[in-house]
């Protein structure tokens, strides 16, 4: 069969992944580590509401009657994925533009009151991350919904919400490190580097889990996954995936958090391995749409 | 009964002349390039002198739990209470979600309309009484419809008394297309 889905279906899977996990990474830092992780979850605010936009207007593009789209609000289907996805993504997208415009600058803040503006702050940062986990999850969902052979891999929103949580934090790592404004201190980029191994590791294990449980399913199934581990994908699988996106940053981000790297090469390898993650997290939904496509039952 | 629409396809008697294909795309308007029917070849099979190669026609399933109806978010696909699969042009956003579901690739986006597009079980010619474009064509005799329910139509009196089979069953989509491999000299009288 040909593709259906591509890049800009791709490109839309990747950014609401990007936008869920940096919104959690700026919820969690403010609700657990307050004044001191200040600068990531203001970067993580300032973010999230953007990737996701733009992936949104990307899947605009994609559809056959765009003018049609207002359609998905109309109705709730409830059988539907694509549908609870469309409703979640609206009020994510909605409420991430609120929360953005609680963390700018006192100054930028025309309307309302400082205090209350910090308590709804919080308020918020207690609400997000629920619809964070679905917006970031749902996607998994959706291709489980259609029946395809590597689409039905059970584990699939799992892997696509551990994705989104490990490229959201290195989306936060990588601006809040590379920016001249309220950069990061080192205390909070260690932390989340260390989050973002685990992550990367869990990711590991769940990429295994999946295709070990892949191989030992029916042969259609079977056949998917082996496209993946050997057949066409093999190349974007172990090199850009597995090799860059996975293990190179994993052991960059293992060796400064040993302090490994003097001083002067801990920010080049922080925005390195962060961006690294980036770039592996776009190649599993890539991987994932495309291979998935390739292969039909038989 | 309720009404349970489908096909019997007897792949003994196609010979591949596509006639189907064609009758469909003139009924249906369906753009070049695209289709809503097909013949599928199963290769040479056996060893010379002794070679064989079957034909096997197909069109949408019109599946009894369709897969591309309950990915659909705007309620655009629909399973009409007498088993035809349809879709309902004004609702469909074209997202392709429908597409990709189909484990029997019988959907396509249409490139005109932009909307997902497959077969309609003909429903323009079922309300005059006439059976599809595709089996009113079909000059083997391969391709039959009708109502799966009723013992009176051909396509019940066929599935009673040849042995039948469907695609990809494990999938769980329950299709609406039953195939007959054996040969069947005569066609059954019936609706
Ligand atoms: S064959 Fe495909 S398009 Fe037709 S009803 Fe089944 S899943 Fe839907
Ligand atoms: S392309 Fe149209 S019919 Fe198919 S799932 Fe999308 S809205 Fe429904």
């Amino acid at each position: 069969m040909e593709i259906t889905w591509g890049l800009l279906i791709v490109i839309y899977l990747f950014t609401a992944g990007v936008s869920a996990g940096a919104m959690i990474t700026s919820n969690l830092t403010l609700l657990l580590g307050g004044k001191d992780f200040e600068r990531v979850g203001r970067w993580g605010a300032l973010i999230s509401p953007f990737p996701i936009s733009f992936g949104l207007g990307v899947l605009l593009l994609d559809l056959g009657s765009p003018f049609n789209f207002y359609r998905l609000f109309m109705t709730l289907q409830v059988r539907s994925p694509m549908s609870y996805g469309s409703w979640a993504i609206l009020f994510f997208t909605l409420l991430s533009v609120v929360y953005l415009y609680l963390w700018l600058p006192q100054k930028l803040q025309i309307v309302g009151e400082a205090k209350a503006l910090e308590q709804w702050k919080r308020r918020l940062a207690k609400i997000i991350p629920f619809l964070s986990v679905g917006v970031a999850s749902y996607t998994g969902l959706l291709l489980n919904a259609a029946a395809r052979p590597l689409w039905a891999a059970p584990l699939l929103p799992v892997l696509f919400l551990v994705s989104a949580l490990s490229t959201g934090v290195a989306a936060v790592i990588f601006v809040s490190a590379i920016t001249p404004w309220q950069r990061a201190r080192q205390g909070e980029l260690h932390l989340l580097t260390k989050v973002d191994a685990l992550l990367i590791a869990l990711e590991c294990f769940i990429l295994l889990a999946m295709i070990v449980m892949g191989r030992l399913s029916s042969l259609s199934v079977a056949a998917a996954f082996g496209s993946m581990i050997y057949g066409q994908f093999a190349f974007i699988f172990w090199i850009l995936i597995v090799g860059l996106g996975l293990l190179v940053p994993f052991s960059l981000e293992y060796m400064e958090l040993k302090e490994k790297f003097s001083v002067r090469w801990t920010l080049p390898v922080t925005i390195g391995s962060s961006f690294l993650v980036l770039f592996g997290g776009f190649f599993v939904r890539y991987i994932i749409t495309y291979a998935g496509q390739l292969t039909r039952w038989f | 009964m309720t009404v349970r629409m489908g096909f019997v396809i007897i792949t003994s008697r196609c010979i591949d002349c596509d006639a189907c294909m064609v009758a469909c795309r003139a009924e249906n308007d369906v753009p070049i390039g695209k289709t809503r029917n097909w013949v599928k070849s199963s290769g040479v099979q056996g060893e010379f002198p002794k070679v064989k190669e079957v034909f096997q026609p197909g069109n949408c399933m019109h599946c009894e739990h369709p897969p591309c109806v309950s990915v659909c978010p705007t309620g655009a696909s629909q399973k009409r209470a007498d088993g035809i699969v349809i879709v309902e042009n004004s609702k469909c956003i074209g997202c392709k979600y429908c597409i990709t579901a189909c484990p029997y690739d019988a959907r396509f986006a249409n490139p005109e309309t932009g909307k997902a597009d497959k077969c309609t079980f003909c429903l323009q010619r079922l309300e005059q009484g006439l059976k599809p474009a595709c089996v009113q064509t079909c000059l083997g005799k391969s391709r039959h419809a009708g109502d799966l329910n009723d013992p009176e139509s051909v396509v019940a009196k066929l599935i009673a008394k040849y042995p039948s089979r469907q695609l990809l069953t494990y999938v769980g989509t329950g299709p609406n297309i039953y195939y007959i491999d054996e040969v069947v000299p005569e066609i059954p009288e019936g609706k």
